[in-house]
């Protein structure tokens, strides 16, 4: 009797955490694969730079979302594991215009608040075996007009006034990506210090 | 001796409490559909918007133009949830929201920890009144509750078991440990107020509902199938966290034993399982007033106290209390 109920109560605290594992294991399980390897999901602007200590900083509030003007500020609902219910960027979709509110209301140090050139959440970079101009498939310019950083973000080829170049002033906030008309996105947001050493490699 | 009754407006707080869920409720819901209608104004895109939207762009133009000028800055007044949000640029968070931060980056960080000052201290005064009174999924948990009822009244059996109260205090721990060992705050996962203030806003504003959603319909079936309010009272690592804060709460609910005649439906209706009629309140009730409502001979009032009055033995005017006057003097005759 007395092994008996012992047997109950721990199959009933299995079951328990079971249920409490439920919302991670859910979520690890419905991601697809293909979403895992290739996204090119960004933080919120004045995201703390190492991600495992943004994650660690965020409660899932989605107070950044909410305030958003473009509401371009997204949620893993159902996806990626332990970062479930933190905030991200998609800008294929739609992307950041630098307004500040998200700095502003985010309650912890997940979000802090800095200047607009000071933002980093990436830098672009630029395909020029794919982007119109570069392989003279017509003129575009898209993403240097739209770039709010204006001249310290993008500029023009000195050589072809049509071809985009990358400046370092760059932040990220991908606005050049939602405007891009070519279907494959030559031009994308990576992390900094990539973009760093693909420039020293040659 | 004869004691005074009480103000005679405690019994309809019972009224006023649901009074100010609902409210919390419909401000969850209408917050982000008001945010809906922020982005719209922001685009100015009125013509470019789906008839649909165009329906809630005008609703909401309607609810929110006696009250704001310009939509798109004005209404950034009140955003949030009950997990965390900003009145008028003032910063309230969830007390669990810092403490499970604080397990999780195992650092401190304090404007963040200061954002839960007003609630704690709310709570050290008026105890677990967070449970009771505002927790967006208490009001979905007592209307499963009286589900449950009608279940009851149908025939059916609903779950009624009891378990030991102080395992939601191992969840916390629990919780916050796994937060430390997971990195991710994850209290916030498992908390049905920060689900419900989330989802609503992932449904409405968003592309649907997260798996939080599917966490917090689990709870509800354990409630309803299993255990009656069985995660508030069991298993909530937030209401573990307001029980403890709320420990010694100066406002209680006291029983006035002189009018109190055993009738017992103050331990019927309570939805925390507690045992008003024996005066065991303890930590955990939250002031929510169901039994003052409910108390027909007006036998429950607050009091200004650190701890509870100890057992007072039945009511005077019960039959118990007739038996035991009765066998005392027949003693003494």
């Amino acid at each position: 009797m007395e092994r008996r109920s012992i047997l109950q109560k721990s199959a009933a605290g299995l079951a328990l955490l079971g249920v409490s594992a439920l919302p991670f294991g859910l979520a690890s399980f419905l991601t697809p694969e293909r979403a895992r390897a290739e996204r090119n999901y960004l933080r919120p602007p004045g995201a703390l730079k190492d991600d495992a200590n943004f994650i660690t900083a965020c409660i899932g509030c989605g107070l950044c979302g909410e305030v958003c003007p473009p509401r371009c500020i997204k949620f893993h609902t159902r996806d990626g594991g332990t970062q479930v219910n933190t905030p991200y960027i998609d800008p294929t979709e739609k992307a950041c215009i630098l307004c500040d509110k998200c700095m502003d209301v985010c309650p912890t140090n997940a979000l802090t608040k800095v200047a607009r050139t000071k933002i980093d959440m990436g830098i672009a970079r630029i395909d020029r075996t794919a982007c119109f101009p570069w392989v003279d498939r017509g003129v575009c310019g898209a993403c240097v007009t739209v770039c709010p950083l204006g001249k310290q973000g993008i500029t023009f080829d000195f050589a072809n006034i049509y071809r985009p170049v990358i400046k370092n002033g760059c932040v990220g906030c991908g606005l050049c990506v939602e405007v891009c008309p070519h279907p494959s996105k030559p031009i994308w947001i990576v992390d900094r210090s990539e973009a760093v050493a693909a420039r020293r490699k040659g | 001796m004869q004691s005074s009754n009480p103000f005679f407006l405690w019994r309809h707080l019972n009224k006023l409490r649901w009074i100010v869920l609902s409210a919390v409720f419909a401000m969850l819901v209408l917050l982000p559909l008001l945010h809906v209608y922020q982005t719209f104004v922001a685009a100015h895109a009125y013509d470019l918007l789906a008839p649909s939207e165009k329906q809630l762009y005008d609703v909401m133009e309607a609810i929110s133009a006696p009250f704001v000028g310009d939509p798109a800055r004005d209404l950034d007044a009140i955003k949030g949830t009950t997990w965390s949000g900003t009145f008028w640029g003032l910063k309230v968070s969830d007390p669990l929201a810092p403490l499970g931060q604080m397990a999780a980056s195992l650092s401190v960080y304090w404007p963040f920890i200061l954002t839960a000052l007003i609630p704690v201290l709310f709570t050290v005064v008026l105890g677990r009144f967070f449970c009771g009174w505002i927790c967006p999924a208490t009001l979905l948990y007592e209307l499963n509750s009286n589900f449950a009822a009608w279940l009851r009244w149908a025939g059916l059996k609903t779950g009624n078991h009891i378990f030991d109260k102080r395992i939601k205090y191992g969840v916390l721990g629990l919780g916050l440990v796994g937060s430390a060992l997971t990195g991710s705050v994850l209290v916030a996962a498992v908390y049905p107020p920060a689900i419900v203030g989330r989802e609503i806003y992932y449904v409405l504003a968003l592309s649907g509902f997260g798996a939080g959603a599917v966490f917090f319909l689990g709870t509800m079936l354990f409630d309803l199938l299993v255990a009656r309010r069985g995660f508030c009272r069991y298993l909530c690592p937030g209401g573990a966290l307001y029980s403890l804060l709320g420990r010694y709460r100066l406002l209680r609910i006291r029983r006035i034993v002189e009018t109190c005649n055993d009738c017992a439906k103050c331990n019927v209706v309570c939805e925390f399982g507690l045992d008003p009629l024996r005066d065991g309140f303890g930590q955990e009730c939250n002031n929510c007033t169901a039994c003052m409502a409910v108390c027909p001979v007006d036998a429950m009032t607050f009091t200004l106290r650190f701890t509870d009055i100890s057992a007072q033995g039945p009511g005077h005017q019960g039959r118990q209390f007739q038996r035991d006057q009765d066998s005392e003097q027949k003693e003494a005759a």
